[in-house]
């Protein structure tokens, strides 16, 4: 056993505590910890793979958000293929912002993802509001019909919800073990180098960041099935911030780190917030420290108590 | 005629909200998220020292002092530790002090919204080509004039502003000619700081005090501070004063389309010259 | 500094794995009448989850703390102002035994938690959001609002118009949906009133900057200026046409423009304006007298209309509740629908059974300077609408 294997057990743990805990206790708040780690997953491979920081993530989750709910409630598509879409378009318009964004770098890069994705935002509040509600949103956003099994249950959807986990964190360690991953971790670690072997860093980068625009599209969409709801709220730049918080605090660059930052966060939200009105305040502070004195967040914190613990015992 | 000058002072404005980020943007290369925070401080503190003294100007000067204290303690207690890591660490760090500036805030005042006014000398109104043209525009006019011709002798024609560029543009060199580099950052940060809760106290009169002020004007900071190009003061004077005379002819012809526009000249900007539409660099490299 | 980030994370750790196990069991026998409230306490919002927190509190207190002879237990909720911490409270909350949830402030959370509470079949008790489509003909079956629609709003702007006798009018809406249907339904009422509309501005939400508009207003001929904008928007422009003197030539009015916390906000040039009021502590009659007396003896400050407008909702629906006498939540649904509330403390109100929207009069009201014990500015109730003018029918 590592320390991996140890942040593995752990995630493992957090998101099965439905089925240990007695009344599936806890399982709103593991849901949207599951939903929310398939954005996490795929946002660090932009942030913690590829080392691209985007402030731009709100618009493929929000976009997908509504391409879910549009689909379902107004074309009456059906919801998996309606959840492919919200994938294909959040993918999409990653597509497109990195067209635009790829060709600057490091704080630019940042600045213009925040800049397009408040654009998006702008115009999903004002312009669009005869497909998107405008600033109050569409309620009513469904949750999926299949063998005859009742979503709508919370204990239900958890299985939904687990499997497009699973999935997701499949194909997430796929890409960081296959030659992509591979490739990114060395332009990341010297772009000029990576270049001079020989490898398209831009279009590496393209692939990658439209990758994490289909993760953050399918999550999108289900968090809006989850909360029966989508509003603009969604794509706003504090989304795209609440990302970051929660990937820097569980660990970037790492599979089960950002999933560890992802459940500290919602369950800040769900249990701080009884105990203080001033969370968001504490949640600051906890982040200011970590991020000075724990630059790989949870997932570091774990690897150093293991390797203090089993000084040999490193794999 | 009416339209330029308001046009004018919205401008002004935006370029006295902007001009303590593209500072510390361009000396220290740090995007300062905590900026809007900085901001609504200086409004609040500005509003409890009009209250407490009564002077509109007491608030105005005091305000950017106290607040400059803040972003000196922000600066050497938690970005000093991390300069020598990627600059994303330090943006994200200014990213937290939002939420705990915020919170400070909403502690030490509640939730009531504040409210200010302008001092006597500039509350009436001025009749000027047909229309009553408020005082205290004139006042931002000239105000944020007079701040950025302080700032750009300061910068680029005094020795102050020698040992910034030098310590921002090479440190190590900078330390080897007895430059003290670590103080000279703090120096700077805190200078922001001062100038975004100076920006907070000029704009108090025009706008309701509020929690949620800080997150209104954050990315109308960043849109000027990009076209205007990188911790340049001259640029952001430029795209300050350029993106208020859109404002004011997109609010005279087209309201609802006016936050696109600037979003058009923004994205524009970034894609074609990603150094800033008045930056200098650009034309030498 | 390792020992430090080292202990808060191992305690942050600890806590979620442990606090997993803290969540309140359900229980099958209530032996409380237990609420759920999520209403928006962090955030620029926050000044209304204090007032509806402390509204719904009295309303509770004041019948001695109990519902259906159990003791009555309040879960108090922090929104954020945000659908998603919305939702998922109310979702926990309902798991734990809420028999009703009471909340949101933002018409955006509210929509949102009625997908929840449908679902559940929970009864949701709104007694603030605006929008009209939360309550709509054969809409949600265990939704129930006892506060003022924008719709019901916009027409008391309207009968305002006519009433002050004013004839030309520029409008001004925040761009939305709902304002901008406001403003169309605004525009075909005074066209058939025959007054004109000269001219119409819909500037961003948040817009920061009215000065152009103001100035662009002032060289009109407009008689009045309605301003469909709510919260800090209506501020900004309040204190930036204060400045340019536009108040001095135009009656500056609104549907939801101002209420006391607004206009303190905006100080002295608020003086003048006009707007739709939800409640107010001045109404003359003995529910609303006991309710404000009770009120300032326990908080000691004048109750806000968030408050105002908790306790009413409050009040009236566990009166229901206690009228059945039975914990079957769709005998409360039905004893709510058609229900008449003759001394409510903002007149006679009546659930309308198609659309589970309460029938009230609209009080309408202008910030005039106030003195001691009021607040400095205060709005002075100047008309009050009867509901057949301000509800059309209940249509599909």
């Amino acid at each position: 056993m590592n320390s991996q294997r140890l942040m593995a057990l752990l995630v493992a743990i957090i998101i099965s505590a439905p089925l240990l805990l007695p009344d599936g206790q806890g399982i709103g708040l593991v849901n949207a910890i599951l939903i929310w780690s398939i954005f996490v997953i795929g946002f660090d491979l932009v942030f913690g793979v590829a080392g691209m920081l985007s402030f731009g993530h709100a618009a493929f989750f929000g976009v997908g958000a509504y391409t879910l709910s549009l689909l379902t409630m107004r074309m009456g598509w059906e919801f998996i293929p309606s959840l492919g879409a919200a994938g294909v378009v959040g993918g999409a318009l990653a597509l497109v912002f990195s067209y635009f964004a790829i060709r600057v770098s490091g704080l630019f890069f940042a600045l213009l993802t925040l800049a397009l994705s408040q654009l998006i935002y702008i115009m999903a509040g004002t312009k669009l509001r005869m497909l998107t509600g405008g600033v109050d949103g569409i309620a009513g956003v469904p949750r999926p019909d299949l063998f005859g099994i009742d979503f709508y249950d919370d204990g239900n959807y958890y299985f939904f919800l687990l499997a497009l986990f699973i999935l997701a964190l499949l194909i997430s360690g796929l890409i960081r073990i296959s030659p992509l991953g591979q490739a990114l971790k060395a332009i990341k670690s010297n772009e000029v180098r990576a270049e001079q072997i020989g490898f398209n860093v831009q279009r590496l980068r393209r692939s990658v960041f439209t990758i994490s625009g289909v993760f953050a599209g399918v999550s999108g969409g289900l968090l809006a099935s989850l909360i029966f709801y989508v509003g603009p709220q969604m794509l706003h730049w504090t989304t795209s911030g609440d990302v970051v918080i929660m990937v820097l605090l569980g660990g970037m660059g790492t599979l089960f780190g950002p999933i560890l930052g992802v459940a500290i966060f919602e369950f800040m939200r769900e249990w701080l917030s009884t105990q203080t009105s001033h969370w968001y305040g504490i949640l600051g502070l906890i982040f200011i420290i970590c991020t000075i004195g724990m630059p790989k967040g949870i997932a570091g914190l774990i690897t150093q108590l293991w390797d203090r613990i089993m000084p040999g015992g490193k794999s | 005629m009416s339209t330029i000058v308001i046009g004018l002072s919205m401008g002004m404005l935006l370029f006295l909200l902007a001009a303590g980020l593209t500072l510390i943007f361009g000396m220290l290369r740090v995007i300062n998220f905590a900026h809007g925070s900085l901001y609504m401080l200086g409004a609040y503190l500005s509003f409890q020292m009009v209250n407490l003294t009564g002077s509109f100007w007491v608030g105005l000067a005091v305000a950017p002092m106290i607040a400059a204290i803040v972003g000196a303690l922000m600066e050497r207690i938690a970005l000093r530790p991390v300069y020598d890591r990627d600059h994303v660490y330090q943006l994200l760090l200014t990213f937290g002090f939002i939420l705990v500036l915020d919170e400070a805030v909403r502690i030490i005042w509640g939730l009531e919204y504040k409210q200010m006014y302008p001092p006597e000398l500039f509350s009436g109104a001025i009749e000027m080509f047909g229309s009553s043209v408020p005082s205290y525009r004139l006042f931002i006019i000239g105000f944020g004039a007079a701040i950025s011709a302080a700032l750009f002798f300061m910068l680029d024609r005094s020795r102050y502003g020698m040992i910034i560029r030098a310590a921002s543009g090479d440190p190590e060199m900078a330390r080897t000619l007895g430059i003290n580099v670590s103080l000279v950052r703090t120096g700077v940060f805190s200078f922001g700081a001062g100038l975004a809760a100076l920006g907070g106290a000029a704009a108090g009169p025009l706008f309701p005090i509020e929690l949620g002020m800080g997150f209104n004007i954050i990315i109308d900071s960043f849109i000027v501070v990009i076209i205007g190009g990188l911790g340049n003061i001259r640029g952001a004077v430029m795209a300050a004063l350029l993106i208020g005379m859109t404002r004011a002819l997109g609010y005279s012809y087209a309201p609802s389309w006016v936050d696109f526009l600037t979003f058009i000249l923004l994205i524009g900007t970034l894609i074609l010259r990603p150094e800033g539409l008045f930056s200098r660099k650009g034309r030498t490299a | 500094m390792n020992i430090v980030k080292s202990t808060i994370l191992g305690a942050a750790c600890a806590a979620l794995i442990g606090g997993a196990g803290a969540f309140p069991a359900y229980a099958d026998e209530p032996e409380a009448f237990k609420i759920g409230a999520v209403l928006p306490f962090s955030g620029p919002y926050g000044i209304i989850g204090k007032g509806m927190k402390q509204g719904a509190q009295l309303a509770i207190e004041m019948r001695g703390g109990k519902v259906l002879g159990k003791p009555v237990e309040v879960t108090w909720e922090d929104s954020e102002t945000k659908p998603q911490p919305a939702v998922q409270k109310a979702t926990r909350l309902i798991s734990s035994g809420a028999q009703m949830i009471f909340g949101a402030a933002s018409s955006a959370s509210t929509a949102a938690l009625q997908g929840i509470t449908e679902q559940r079949k929970i009864p949701l008790l709104v007694t603030i959001s605006a929008d009209d489509k939360i309550t709509r003909a054969n809409g949600y079956h265990y939704t129930f609002r006892t506060s003022n629609t924008l719709g019901m709003e916009i027409r008391m702007a309207m009968e305002y118009t006519k009433a002050a006798g004013l004839k030309k009018i520029y409008a001004v809406g925040a761009d939305y949906a709902v304002t901008r249907d406001g403003l169309e339904a605004y525009s075909a009422a005074a066209k058939e009133a025959g007054i004109e509309i000269i001219g119409v501005d819909f500037a961003p939400l948040g817009n920061r900057d009215y000065s152009v508009i103001i100035d662009k207003i002032a060289k009109t001929d407009a008689d009045g200026v309605v301003l469909i904008v709510t919260g800090s928007d209506g501020v900004t422009f309040l204190k930036q046409a204060g400045q340019a003197g536009l108040g001095k030539t135009k009656t500056l009015f609104g549907p939801v423009l101002q209420d006391e916390v607004l206009a303190a906000a905006v100080g002295p040039d608020a003086v003048g304006a006009a707007s739709g009021v939800r409640y107010h502590y001045s109404v003359d009659n003995p529910a609303n007298k006991a309710f404000v007396e009770a009120y300032r003896a326990k908080f000691n400050e004048w109750p806000d209309s968030f408050a105002g407008e908790a306790f009413d909702g409050m009040s009236w629906f566990l009166d229901i509740v206690d009228g059945t006498g039975s914990w079957d939540r769709e005998k409360w649904v039905t004893a709510f629908e058609g229900s008449v509330r003759e001394n409510s403390v903002e007149g006679r109100k009546e659930m309308r059974a198609c659309d589970h929207q309460a029938l009230q009069v609209g009080l309408w009201g202008v910030v005039e300077k106030g003195e001691a014990p009021y607040p400095d500015l205060r709005m002075k109730i100047t008309n009050i609408f009867q509901p057949e003018a301000l509800f059309p029918e209940c249509a599909e």
